[in-house]
């Protein structure tokens, strides 16, 4: 980082060790509730309401038997698991096929296409709310995934239309052409040849899909009512509701900790990646 | 153009087509179209009411004037801490201090994490038998009774720390950028004038940072009129007067009361407002273009 030659020191107004209390200070307060939520998962209900800090006296693993099986975390995750993939996959393929004929071919009423998506990101989400569930009923595809993939995709194209297509716009032409004179279909040049060349934006947008669509709640409150349909953060608001009336909170706080652990591996390890991201996307844009 | 290439872009861009037009721009327009009628969802009928809908809403509906000023409350409080909260913690962490890299992977974890799993663990925090915060407080309580901290007094001031806990992160990335972007030299040229670190900062890094700032208000006002899973879910699917936002209260209408016009109706309200504040936002925020 070029920060450390700048020596632009915040640390002498404020003196080294107040600047590092502070920075500490902030780390305690994201991470306490973390090491809290962690511990208090394996207590037992008398333990949960006898004190906060004890730490349990025997891990009550059961409550992680209970949330997966009883509660339903498992299946709720799985089910998460299946829509944001297909989801994730489907809109990275179609938006990039988009994003590709829209930055490489001059066409008749490319630039109103264009903007039409571009339009897409000013628009609160809730705005189609209403009439995308009576259309859904409509197309049957009402408490499907199916119905829910479709919502999913249709409102993560603007996004990652904007994203791929500032991407296939820095690519030379050259390439694209090399392959086309050497007989390769469009299609085949796109396929072979740009969308390989494209992996690092793509990977981009679809990290960024991955974690909207995983931790999305209002499209699938309103588009799913089966109990066995539901995605994650519907099925952990279920089980918060039911728990006020059961009280099993070790179960609760386990199947908390459940939902949070696909988030915190993907952090670790693309935590670049998504920090990258954000600064492209926000500074460009 | 060649007929192989027009084969090619009608397919590239026929599947995006399709589903954007169906499923984005059909039930947007058709919004701005229904917010006019009268409809509860189900009947075939639907009266035409006109602007019915909104006059009702502007001068007839107190719980919407209350959602409002909630939503007012979420967009002011929470932006003036984060902002000012990520503008220190990214001139600390470009200050060249150790341990850079770990604070700033640490601030921006609560970001990945669903809403909906936020809102359950800081239910748990401000729960009033088993709490992490109340067991925080004790020693400095001496004995008075625990707060209730999500009662109708204190629910709102109680949002705040949950959202910015879990949007300060981001913030704080995009500032790290903006000021890793300015060159070094500037600093040193106002150190040579004598220029202290409040200076330095007034004159160098706001002006030079003003865009990224405009960005992150502009995010911060548009997630503030749109919150709904915190309030929905901490409310445990009823929001009442006390916590109610235009989009749960426009939830409630549309899907509990079987007012699906009316509800219509306040999401273009919601609308509008996403796109006044927006303009408003960068209107204020505007200044003159510094090159550098």
């Amino acid at each position: 980082m070029a920060a450390s030659a700048r020596n632009r020191s915040l640390a002498r107004p404020l003196g080294l060790a107040a600047l590092y209390a502070i920075l500490l200070g902030y780390a305690a307060v994201v991470v306490l509730p973390m090491i809290w939520l962690l511990y208090t998962s394996l207590k037992n209900n008398r333990e949960i309401f006898a004190s906060a800090w004890k730490l349990p006296e025997v891990p009550h693993w059961e409550n992680f038997v209970h949330a997966w099986v009883r509660a339903g975390i498992g299946r709720y995750f799985l089910n998460s698991a299946l829509v944001t993939a297909i989801s994730v996959a489907l809109i990275t393929l179609v938006s990039a096929m988009a994003a590709y004929a829209l930055t490489r071919f001059s066409f008749r009423g490319n630039r109103v296409i264009f903007y039409a998506f571009l339009a897409g990101l000013m628009i609160p989400s809730q705005l189609a709310l209403v009439p995308l569930f009576f259309l859904v009923n409509a197309m049957g595809l009402l408490d499907t995934y199916a119905g829910l993939i479709l919502v999913y995709i249709a409102f993560s194209l603007p996004f990652t239309i904007f994203v791929l297509s500032g991407f296939f716009r820095t690519l030379p032409h050259e390439l694209a052409e090399a392959s086309l004179i050497d007989g390769c279909t469009h299609i085949q040049a796109f396929w072979r040849v740009m969308l390989p060349l494209a992996k690092p934006a793509l990977v981009t947008a679809a990290i960024f899909n991955f974690l909207g669509i995983w931790n999305e709640y209002l499209f699938a409150l309103v588009l799913i009512s089966s109990e066995r349909l539901r995605t994650l953060p519907l099925g952990l608001a279920n089980l918060l509701m039911v728990t006020h009336y059961e009280n099993d909170w070790g179960a609760l706080f386990a199947g908390l900790v459940m939902v949070m652990i696909p988030t915190v591996v993907a952090y670790s390890l693309l935590q670049g990646q998504i920090t990258k991201g954000i600064t492209v996307g926000a500074l460009k844009g | 153009m060649k007929r192989d290439a027009r084969r090619a872009v009608i397919l590239f861009l026929l599947p995006a087509c399709v589903l954007y037009a169906v499923l984005f721009l059909y039930p947007v327009l058709s919004s701005l179209l229904l917010s006019l009628y009268d409809w509860d969802g189900f009947s075939r009928q639907r009266h035409f009411v006109g602007l019915g809908n909104f006059v009702r809403l502007l001068s007839d509906d107190p719980i919407f004037w209350i959602a409002l000023k909630h939503n007012a409350y979420l967009l002011s409080v929470p932006t003036v801490i984060i902002l000012a909260g990520a503008l220190f913690f990214a001139a600390a962490l470009t200050s060249g201090i150790h341990g850079a890299r770990f604070f700033r992977i640490t601030y921006f974890f609560p970001n990945v994490i669903s809403m909906v799993a936020i809102t359950l663990l800081w239910s748990f925090i401000y729960n009033p038998s088993f709490g992490l915060l109340n067991a925080v407080l004790k020693p400095f309580r001496h004995g008075s009774q625990p707060t209730v901290w999500l009662d109708p007094n204190h629910i709102m001031g109680s949002l705040v720390a949950p959202i910015v806990w879990c949007s300060l992160g981001f913030y704080l990335i995009l500032f790290l950028a903006g000021m890793e972007n300015i060159p070094s030299t500037f600093y040193d040229a106002a150190k040579v004038d004598g220029a202290n670190t409040w200076q330095q900062f007034r004159s160098i890094t706001l002006p030079l940072m003003w865009d990224v700032i405009t960005v992150a208000v502009v995010f911060l006002v548009i997630g503030g009129l749109r919150i709904f899973d915190l309030i929905y879910v901490m409310a445990l699917g009823y929001p009442n007067e006390q916590s109610q936002v235009i989009a749960t209260y426009l939830y409630e209408q549309a899907f509990n009361n079987a007012h699906m016009g009316y509800g219509i109706a306040i999401a273009v309200v919601l609308f509008v407002l996403v796109f006044a504040a927006t303009a408003i936002a960068m209107r204020l925020m505007r200044r003159e273009q510094v090159e550098y």
